[in-house]
C-alpha cells in the first residue's frame, strides 16, 4: 500500500562516520526487498532512516509522498512498523499488551497510559495475535516465552499498528534455522496478503534467495547490487561482501550506527 | 612466539598503604581535635552502669497511650513515605537520562532531587515545626521531602537501565514519551521500586521515632519528656517498645523484599 522514495539520502554520524553515501531508491508498494551486505555497511541505518529513529543528514526519503520529518513522524512510525533483532518485548507485561502497545500511536494519551483500550483495538490485537498463532499465549508474560514466540508477538505488535510498511532489521539473526524460516515465511505471507511493503535486513544469503522479490546489496554505504534474487552468484555475492573498502570503527558510535 | 626474553617490569606502585597511613592521620587529628581520651571512658566506666542501672525496671503501666503513639509515629512515616513516592514518580523520569524532556530539564530535575536529599530530615522537622507548629505534619512533610531526594535518584537510575531497545521499539511505534514511560519504563521497575520503597518505609519509621524529639509528633516526643522528667522506667518501656516495632518492621521489609526479588 505504500510507495518509499529515497533521493540524495546521505547519513553522516556526529563523529564523522558516513553509514550512507548518496543513496537513490524506491521501494515500490507491496514488494518484499531484502538488504544483504557485510556489518558496518549501513543496513540497519538505511532502515532507521525509513521511520526518522536517525535524522538524515541530507536528501529526502518519503513514505507515500509525505516526507520523513518533523511534524509527520508520528504519523509516519504508525504507518510503519518495525521488527527487531532482540525482539525488544517488555518482559514485564503479557503478550496482549505488547501487541496494543502497537496501537498507542492512534491513541489518546490519557486513556492509553491508564491502560484503557477502545473495543476496536482489542479486537485489531486479538485478530493479529491469532493470525501468528500466539492466541494461546495471550496473557503470558513476554518473557516467559521462546525467541521465535517472541518474535512472533514483535511482528503482531508491528501488524497491531495496521501499518502500510514493515521495516525488520536482522529479524532471525537471533533464532535457530528453522525458527528463522518460519519467521520468514510469516512475512512473506504478510507481504503477500497485506501488500505491505517488506523491507528486511539479513545475514543469510540462502533466506534472501528463498523470500525476496528484490535484493539490494550495501557496501560502506553504497548500493553495489540491485536486483532479483535469481542473479545473486558467488561473484555479485563476493562483491557485496568485500571486506577492503570497509573503514574499521572501534568508536561506540559508529558502533552502535552498525548494530 | 609467546616466549619472550624481555624481564619482568618493575613492580607497579600500590596506594594502598599510603592510604591507609593517611586514614589513620585524619583519625588521630580528629582525636585530638575533639580532646577524646580513652582514660576519659575507661574511669567513666562506673558512673555509665550507676546511670544505665536506673533503667533497670521498666514501667508499662501506660502501655495503651505508649501503643497509641507508636501507631502516630508509624502513620507519620506511611504519609512521609508516600509523599516522596508521590514526589519521585513525577520527578524521576525527567531526571533519567533516556526518558528526559530535554537537557535543561534533566538538570534541573537532578539538582532539586540532590537538593531534597542534602537536606536532613532531622533539620527540615525543626525548620517545619517552627513554621507549623507543633505536631505530625512537619514530621510527615520533613520525610516526605528528605526521602523523596533518594527514592527518585533511585528511580530515575533504574529507569536509565531500561533495555534501550525496548524504549526504541515504543517510540518506532509511534508511541509517544509519556506512553514510553508507561508501557516500556515503570513495569519493567516496578519490582526494583518497590523494593526500594519499602526499605525507604523501614527507614523513615526508625528515622519518624526520633523526629518526636524535635517535637515532630509520636513516641519520639514521650521519649524526650519521660528523659526530661527523669522518668527512667516510663523511658525504659518506651525503648523497649520503640526497639521492638523496629526489629519487627526490618524483619517484615526485608521478608517482603526478598520475596519480590
Amino acid at each position: 500500500m505504500a510507495k518509499i522514495n529515497m533521493c540524495g539520502v546521505r547519513k553522516t554520524f556526529g563523529n564523522g562516520h558516513t553509514a550512507l553515501k548518496e543513496m537513490d531508491t524506491e521501494f515500490q508498494t507491496g514488494t518484499f526487498t531484502v538488504i544483504l551486505g557485510p556489518s558496518g555497511a549501513g543496513k540497519s541505518t538505511l532502515l532507521r532512516l525509513v521511520n526518522g529513529l536517525e535524522p538524515l543528514t541530507s536528501g529526502e526519503i518519503t513514505v507515500d509522498g509525505i516526507p520523513v520529518r518533523g511534524k509527520n513522524l508520528k504519523k509516519i512510525r504508525g504507518d510503519v512498523g518495525m521488527i527487531f533483532q532482540q525482539f525488544n518485548l517488555i518482559g514485564r507485561l503479557n503478550v496482549m499488551t505488547n501487541v496494543l502497545v502497537g496501537r498507542l500511536w492512534n491513541r489518546p494519551w490519557l486513556t492509553s497510559v491508564l491502560y484503557l483500550f477502545g473495543r476496536e483495538d482489542r479486537a485489531i490485537a486479538e485478530k493479529v495475535l491469532m493470525r501468528v498463532g500466539l492466541a494461546e499465549k495471550a496473557w503470558e508474560r513476554a518473557d516467559r516465552l521462546s525467541g521465535g514466540q517472541q518474535q512472533r508477538v514483535g511482528i503482531a505488535r508491528a501488524l497491531a499498528q495496521e501499518p502500510r510498511v514493515i521495516l525488520a532489521d536482522e529479524p532471525v539473526a537471533s533464532l535457530d534455522p528453522v525458527t528463522g524460516d518460519n519467521i520468514m515465511q510469516i512475512l512473506r505471507e504478510i507481504c503477500d496478503r497485506d501488500k505491505i511493503t517488506m523491507i528486511v535486513n539479513l545475514h543469510q544469503v540462502d533466506l534472501a534467495k528463498r523470500y525476496a522479490d528484490r535484493v539490494i546489496g550495501l557496501n560502506a554505504g553504497e548500493i553495489v547490487f540491485d536486483g532479483t534474487p535469481k542473479l545473486l552468484d558467488s561473484s555479485i555475492l563476493s562483491h557485496i561482501y568485500r571486506r577492503n573498502s570497509v573503514v574499521k570503527e572501534t568508536t561506540p558510535d559508529a558502533l552502535l550506527a552498525y548494530a | 612466539m609467546t616466549s619472550s626474553d624481555n624481564p619482568i617490569p618493575p613492580k607497579p606502585f600500590n596506594p594502598a598503604p599510603a592510604f591507609i597511613a593517611v586514614w589513620f592521620a585524619v583519625l588521630w587529628a580528629s582525636c585530638l581535635g575533639l580532646d577524646i581520651s580513652f582514660t576519659d571512658l575507661l574511669t567513666g566506666m562506673d558512673d555509665m552502669g550507676e546511670y544505665l542501672s536506673r533503667y533497670g525496671t521498666p514501667d508499662f503501666s501506660d502501655l495503651s497511650r505508649y501503643l497509641e503513639l507508636l501507631a502516630q509515629t508509624v502513620a507519620i512515616a506511611v504519609c512521609g513515605t508516600f509523599l516522596a513516592i508521590t514526589f519521585s514518580i513525577l520527578l524521576a523520569p525527567t531526571a533519567a537520562r533516556n526518558l528526559t524532556i530535554g537537557p535543561l530539564a534533566y538538570r534541573a530535575a537532578r539538582e532539586i532531587l540532590n537538593f531534597m536529599r542534602a537536606m536532613p530530615d532531622l533539620l527540615l522537622a525543626l525548620v517545619f515545626v517552627a513554621a507549623l507548629g507543633l505536631g505530625p505534619l512537619p514530621g510527615v512533610i520533613a520525610l516526605g521531602i528528605h526521602t523523596a531526594g533518594f527514592l527518585g535518584k533511585f528511580f530515575a537510575e533504574c529507569l536509565e537501565r531500561v533495555d534501550p531497545g525496548v524504549i526504541e521499539a515504543m517510540e518506532a511505534s509511534g508511541a509517544g514519551r509519556t506512553q514510553t514511560l508507561m508501557y516500556a519504563g515503570w513495569p519493567s521497575i516496578l519490582r526494583e521500586a518497590a523494593g526500594y520503597s519499602l526499605y525507604i518505609m523501614d527507614r523513615n519509621i526508625r528515622m519518624a521515632t526520633v523526629l518526636g524529639l524535635v517535637g515532630a509528633g509520636g513516641i519520639g516526643l514521650a521519649l524526650h519528656d519521660t528523659l526530661r522528667l527523669f522518668e527512667y522506667n516510663e523511658a525504659a518501656a518506651l525503648i523497649i517498645v520503640i526497639f521492638v516495632t523496629l526489629l519487627a518492621f526490618d524483619y517484615i521489609s526485608s521478608w517482603i523484599r526478598k520475596k519480590i526479588s
